[in-house]
Order: structure tokens, then C-alpha cells, then sequence
């Protein structure tokens, strides 16, 4: 959670650096305009927080690769590709799921920039879909007895091709810290509309969604470094 | 952003097992041979099974209902049942067998819980002794504890 909040207070202070070396610099450039373009384009990046999150916990893996394109003024299309696996160790179960995820989607700027800045604040909605195996590695039967204890047992019982179905929705900022180069943060909350459930198990995590809780409902981080290739400006 | 980042470090660990008993375990209930209708508590009541200690919380009790675990890695489990209706001398002591044969089964229920078991195609068998009489003859299914699975008559 600290680590979030510094993440947070370094994107602030980036921001006003930036907008103070703007509007220094902004008046003389383009003093007879009164209209400041801002860039069009194709944004991509990566998400940056789970290579780290891997890096601390040997129990994940992830990878994610984001790319917006700007419409118009507000909006933005989105999607994020990525692939993540997951041990899930339970007090009487221990299943790893592995596999492939896209979201597509929305992401609406509700920030009125100064000048020609190009920040963000968004809002976004996604649709997710998330392909992968889960395997349950080893359980031991709840029996709640001393007297008979439960042994855990191996299992090592795959299921393949199991999707993940869901919608997402995100608020975040997005900074511009250098020209083209954005630093991006955002949470979502989740909700499952379909998953499929190994046989006589659950799917207890999903690539892209992360950990299923017992509602139907995740929550998702992300922290991305994106490059602006600038088509046009409007 | 830190309130979010607070409520989605506080559900990490949200859904705690709270259903109990989670494997069911069997329920006896002890009625009068002569009045099949009214429970007849036992005197002096302990249960151990074949090979193993006396249950901690049935040594010498007076009770008309129990519930005893079954050994989930075996298909039978044999309990000894010792009751003294008369003084608590030693030599007055009488014990029942009752041998509980069935098959488990594993059944999902959630992440905090995880397995249980339920035991199908259960059949019960005792010898003649203070137990004169108990039902059900016919193979029962153990999936719950809210009723007793067999009224034990003496």
C-alpha cells in the first residue's frame, strides 16, 4: 500500500513540474493561437507492476501490454493483452491457473487540460476475456476431526481451455512526464458474467481478472509506462 | 486512490470457512426399547473406536444423542460403544460394536472450506448386546448432521 502511495505523490509532483515548465514555455510558442492542439495517436506500453509483484511473490507471474488510440477529445480506445499464473495456496487447497487474457474497451478523459498538456483523468469500462488451465495441485479434506486427521493429498488434476468472461470498471490518471512518455495508474473493479468451473472445483483465480472472491466480484491494479506514436495533431 | 488501495488490501483474505460442521459427521440417538418413541438417555456412555483412545468429550457421559466422526481414508469405521446402567463397577460394564461401512466421497465447497467428505451407501451393523435394536436396516447416505442417521434402541 505504500508503495502505491509514493507511486501516487511521484505522479503528482511530475504533474506540476510539467505544468509549470508548460506554461512558461507554451505563450511564446504559439502566442497567436488560441487554440492548442494536443496530439492523436497510438499509445502503447506495459504494465510495469507485475513484473515486480513477480519479482516478490514467487507464487506470480505476469505480463501485460497496454495500447490506447485516441477517438476524440475525451475518449479513447482501449485494450490490454497479457498472460499471468497464479498459485493460489488456501488453507485446504493449492491449484495454479495459467493462461491468456484480452480487455477491450473505453476509457473516457473527464480532466480539462491547460494549454496543451495532455493529462488524464479517466474513467473506462472494459469487457474481459480471460483463456487458461487450472490445475489443482494438492488438497486435504476438511474433515474438522483430531480424531480421524486428513492426510493432504497430490492430485495434480488439469483442466484445460477454461474461459473468463467479465466487465470491468477503471478510474485513473495518466501523466505525460516527458514528451510522448506517459505514466499511467488505475484501479478496476470487476465483475464476473461467465466462468467456467472445473469439475467437482472452482476457478479460484482467472488471468486477467485475478482472484475470483466468493460474489463474483475482483479488484485490479495497474501501473504502465506508455510511449505516444503522434499521427496527427487536433 | 489510498482509501481504494486500503478496501483492496482488506479483502485479500475476506472469505473465512464458516460453515461447520463442513465433513458431516454420524449422529446416534439412544430411544427406549420398550417406548420406541421416547429417547432414553445412556448411562455412563463412552465411545472409542476399534484401536484408539476413548473420544475426549464421550468418557463416561449420560447422553441421548451423539455425533462421532467417520475415518475418511478407510470404507469402515468400528466404534465400541460402553455404557453401565447400574453401579460404574467395572464388571458391570457392557459394550456394543456397531461397524459403519461405506464409501467416501469428495465433494468441492469452497475456497475457505475446501473438500468435505460425504459418505455414500452406508450400512450399519452391531452385535447383540445392551443395543437391541436400530434403524435404518437399508443404505442411507451421510451428507448433513441436522437429524440423527440412526435411533439406537436399549
Amino acid at each position: 500500500m505504500f508503495r502505491y502511495s509514493i507511486s501516487f505523490i511521484f505522479l503528482l509532483f511530475c504533474s506540476l513540474g510539467y505544468a509549470q515548465e508548460k506554461a512558461m514555455e507554451v505563450p511564446s510558442e504559439e502566442k497567436d493561437s488560441l487554440v492548442y492542439k494536443t496530439a492523436y495517436g497510438l499509445r502503447l506500453g506495459a504494465d510495469i507492476s507485475k513484473p515486480i509483484l513477480a519479482s516478490f511473490n514467487g507464487n506470480y507471474t505476469g505480463f501485460e501490454l497496454v495500447a490506447d488510440y485516441r477517438i476524440n477529445k475525451k475518449i479513447y480506445i482501449a485494450a490490454e493483452i497479457g498472460f499471468e499464473e497464479k498459485t493460489s495456496v488456501e488453507e485446504y487447497s493449492n491449484s495454479t491457473s495459467k493462461g491468456n487474457y484480452i480487455r477491450v474497451g473505453f476509457n473516457y478523459n473527464a480532466y480539462d487540460n491547460w494549454l496543451d498538456m495532455n493529462n488524464e483523468i479517466f474513467t473506462g469500462v472494459r469487457y474481459g476475456l480471460g483463456i487458461f488451465d487450472q490445475t489443482l495441485n494438492s488438497y486435504t479434506p476438511n474433515v474438522n476431526s483430531l480424531y480421524f486427521p486428513s492426510e493432504s493429498i497430490n492430485a495434480s488434476i488439469t483442466d484445460s481451455g477454461l474461459t473468463a468472461h467479465w466487465t470491468e470498471f477503471i478510474v485513473g490518471i495518466k501523466v505525460e512526464t516527458l514528451r510522448n512518455l506517459f505514466v499511467s495508474t488505475s484501479i478496476s473493479y470487476k465483475i464476473v458474467l461467465a466462468v467456467n468451473d472445473p469439475e467437482n472445483f472452482k476457478t479460484l483465480f482467472a488471468p486477467g481478472f485475478g482472484r475470483i472472491f466468493e460474489s463474483g466480484t475482483g479488484f485490479g491494479f495497474n501501473y504502465t509506462i506508455s510511449y505516444l506514436i503522434p499521427f496527427t495533431k487536433k | 486512490m489510498i482509501l481504494c488501495t486500503a478496501i483492496l488490501s482488506g479483502c485479500e483474505k475476506d472469505d473465512f470457512c464458516t460453515k461447520d460442521p463442513v465433513t458431516p459427521k454420524l449422529v446416534l440417538r439412544f430411544y427406549d426399547a420398550n417406548d420406541r418413541d421416547q429417547l432414553k438417555k445412556t448411562e455412563r456412555l463412552s465411545i472409542w473406536a476399534a484401536g484408539k483412545d476413548t473420544i475426549p468429550t464421550y468418557r463416561s457421559v449420560a447422553l441421548d444423542s451423539v455425533a462421532i466422526p467417520l475415518n475418511t481414508t478407510t470404507i469402515e469405521t468400528v466404534y465400541h460403544l460402553k455404557i453401565n446402567d447400574f453401579d460404574g463397577n467395572l464388571a458391570s460394564n457392557e459394550t456394543a460394536t456397531l461397524t459403519i461401512q461405506y464409501t467416501p466421497e469428495e465433494e468441492f465447497v469452497s475456497r475457505s472450506c475446501g473438500f468435505r467428505i460425504i459418505f455414500n451407501n452406508v450400512r450399519f451393523s452391531s452385535d447383540t448386546s445392551w443395543i437391541q435394536d436400530f434403524t435404518p436396516a437399508p443404505l442411507t447416505t451421510i451428507d448433513h448432521q441436522n437429524t440423527a442417521h440412526v435411533q439406537i434402541f436399549h
